[in-house]
């Protein structure tokens, strides 16, 4: 079968079977691990075909596979796959410490399924209504992953999360709209095409695509958790169980920003690069302040990955604005190694919030001596995040300063360097508080996770060590295809 | 032909005011599902006037869906719920219509001038009307605490986009607008669950005691 109709059918066909599973936690534990490989190995084999030069496409080009999508696909796969095998571990804390019950496990084993499904189809639609369809479907069938308990704070975090996206996400349906009637007529074959209306964009009004991308800006902006309509991101992040906020920092924003990459570059190839560059700098700046400032006040640990995630979405939006081959490469890497070690940030508050029972960080200390290798992975994750030569994000951090220094956008290295700088020294304070000297608050796990339980994390760590010292080959073949897609070159 | 969508669109934007403003439920509602109507025969004239079939196939989907099931549930909602009239909405309820009319107005005049220029229908109200559907729904999100009132906020913007949709993309394939009206559907569903929910947590649909997580 064709493997675009696998990867359409099956996460949502085994979300439907874990609904009906009978109660029995060591099943459902199975079962969501199995389910979670072969879903993986779908995903992972299509992408691989677009490596091997592929074309992937299904109804009449409806939904398709580019070197684009298969970047994105691959997040979904190998973040998804770890997080959803970290996810049984977390949730059997949760049901021991009776915290959930083994009704709402299920389900939420169910609508990791569902949510797979989802962000799979939002990075396989060429046809750009669909794409948003899919990418509110995101929303919807993630909502109840983040408000999983029926209290006061799930339930306005849940709220949140629906209502302020949805008004986000009008907007880019406005944008949908505006970007097929401008082009209906204008261009050769069906305007609803991705594929159709980048190699056409040139001939599309050029007011309506300005209108268009700062919609699609605002509509995606928001669910990227782009500055200033980010402000749904650290409530959820914050409140949801930790495999929720690794997926959704991990893989979800990945799928608005390509959402919005895929507007980036119908528009920037209609109306020229200047334009999108511009508003993309302004954003990334605005969105890598905002993100900064919070971030030094943060006490919270998974409200400060919440805030990390908003700044590394500033980074990527700034990859974009500062452009070049090497700008929409940078921002590309970015979104692939920030995948990576923000699942291991926010998988890894899920062993401290065990080992405290609290989450806020002038409460621990000492984590070193009690946990060392839960503090050796939450270091991974914090070297990674603010840059430190030798793990993922420093690549891409090191090639937008590249990108910049090579344009000689001096002003947008320097703005770049001060609000990494912040975020550096927030980062590592609050680090040394939660991990050394003495403890502040009372231990309620006194030891470290079973080596089983932390794989997943380590295999996490593994990967953003990896991608920060090594180059592979098929991932840099699908980036530089991707570029090249962008810049129709 | 022309004159008739002109004075439906008129009327929906006079519909979106209501629901917008009025403070019991039932009656915001009823607006809602007349506003829908009257996008149903929006979507007819312009069959009438074009002979698209796809048209046809909105109108009858929109009917279905928007003016029966979506006010029937929402009914539903608001009867299991045992609510009568909204919650106070930011600036009380004289300032909030008045802010919204006058910005919704005020983008829909810029707005209307950037549509017209591709769209597929010439005529001036009717593109003025689906933007200012739309900001009203936007404003409704903003302004309103309530949030029933926000749930159908979404369902008026989501009217604004469907009416520009018609208006200036006509020829859009239907599956275009299932995909979108399906994606409606779910969010209103689920949005209903979690008012359910958030009355049980907070004994009302006030949205503005939901200051938990700030921070």
């Amino acid at each position: 079968m064709d493997s675009l109709v696998l990867i359409l059918t099956v996460p949502f066909v085994f979300g439907v079977i874990m609904f009906f599973m009978p109660l029995q936690f060591k099943l459902l534990q199975k079962l969501h691990i199995v389910f979670s490989v072969i879903v993986s190995t779908l995903l992972l084999s299509a992408v691989g075909k677009v490596v091997n030069a592929e074309e992937l496409s299904l109804f009449h080009n409806y939904i398709f596979l580019d070197s684009l999508g298969a970047i994105f696909l691959s997040l979904i796969a190998i973040t998804g796959l770890l997080v959803n095998v970290y996810a049984t571990t977390y949730m059997k804390w949760e049901l021991e410490d009776g915290h959930i019950d083994i009704k709402e496990v299920k389900n939420y084993f169910a609508l990791s399924f569902i949510f797979t499904w989802t962000m799979s189809l939002s990075v396989l639609c060429n046809n750009i209504a669909f794409m948003w369809a899919a990418i509110e479907a995101t929303t919807l069938a993630s909502v109840f992953l983040v408000a999983v308990k029926k209290d006061k704070k799930s339930t306005e975090s849940g709220y949140k999360y629906i209502v302020l996206c949805s008004i986000g996400l009008a907007f880019a349906l406005y944008a949908t709209i505006l970007l097929f009637s401008a082009a209906n007529g204008k261009i050769s074959g069906e305007a609803m095409l991705y594929t159709n209306l980048l190699a056409n964009a040139e001939n599309i009004d050029g007011m309506a695509l300005k209108l268009v991308f700062i919609f699609a800006l605002i509509g995606f902006g928001t669910k990227a958790g782009l500055a200033p309509t980010h402000t749904w991101l650290p409530d959820v992040h914050a409140e949801g169980p930790a495999p929720t906020s690794a997926l959704l920092s991990g893989v979800l924003l990945k799928c608005a920003m390509l959402g919005l990459i895929r507007y980036y570059a119908i528009v920037a190839n209609g109306v020229g690069f200047d334009f999108v560059q511009t508003v993309m700098i302004v954003s990334g700046t605005l969105t890598l302040f905002i993100a900064a400032f919070f971030l030094i006040r943060q006490h919270n640990v998974k409200r400060m990955f919440a805030y990390h995630s908003v700044a590394h979405m500033g980074v990527i939006a700034f990859g974009l604005g500062v452009g070049g081959a090497i700008g929409l490469f940078a921002a590309l890497f970015h979104c692939a190694a920030h995948s990576f070690t923000k699942a291991l940030a926010f998988c890894s508050t899920g062993n401290i919030a065990r080992i405290y029972g609290t989450k806020d960080m002038t409460k621990m200390g000492g984590m070193i001596r009690i946990a060392p290798l839960t503090a050796v992975l939450f270091g991974i994750a914090i070297c990674s995040l603010v840059g430190v030569p030798g793990f993922a994000i420093f690549v891409s951090e090191f090639l937008i300063f590249k990108a910049a220094a090579i344009g000689e956008q001096y002003l947008l290295m320097g703005i770049f360097a001060v609000a990494l700088a912040i975020i550096f020294i927030a980062d590592f304070s609050h680090f040394f508080l939660a991990t050394f000297g003495k403890v502040e608050g009372e231990v309620v796990h006194n030891s470290e996770m079973k080596l089983g339980e932390n794989l997943p994390l380590i295999a996490l760590a593994i990967l953003i060590v990896t991608f920060g010292v090594w180059q592979f080959d098929s991932f840099t073949f699908l980036l530089d295809e991707s570029v090249k897609s962008i810049m129709k070159k | 032909m022309a004159n008739i969508i002109d004075i439906v669109a008129v009327l929906m934007m006079v519909t979106s005011f209501a629901v917008f403003s009025l403070r019991q439920y039932r009656h915001s509602i009823l607006a809602y599902a007349s506003q829908t109507l009257l996008l149903v025969i929006i979507f007819l004239a312009l069959y009438f006037k074009y002979g698209t079939h796809e048209l046809l196939i909105w109108a009858g989907t929109a009917f279905v869906i928007k003016v029966l099931f979506v006010p029937l549930y929402l009914f539903r909602l608001v009867k299991k719920l045992g609510l009568v009239v909204e919650d106070e909405p930011v600036g009380g309820f004289f300032i909030s219509p008045v802010v919204a009319l006058s910005f919704s107005l005020a983008v829909a005049m810029m707005l209307y001038k950037v549509f017209i220029h591709f769209s597929l229908f010439q005529d001036v109200l009717p593109l003025f009307a689906a933007s200012f559907i739309f900001m009203m729904g936007i404003f409704g999100f903003v302004l309103r605490n309530s949030f029933l009132k926000q749930i159908l906020s979404y369902c008026l913007f989501e009217n604004g986009i469907h009416l520009s949709l018609a208006l200036m993309a006509y020829s859009s394939h239907e599956l275009v607008e299932i995909g979108i009206l399906t994606d409606a559907i779910f969010a209103v569903v689920i949005m209903s669950v979690l008012a359910k929910r958030f009355y049980a947590a907070y004994g009302s649909l006030d949205t503005s005691k939901a200051v938990n997580l700030r921070g």
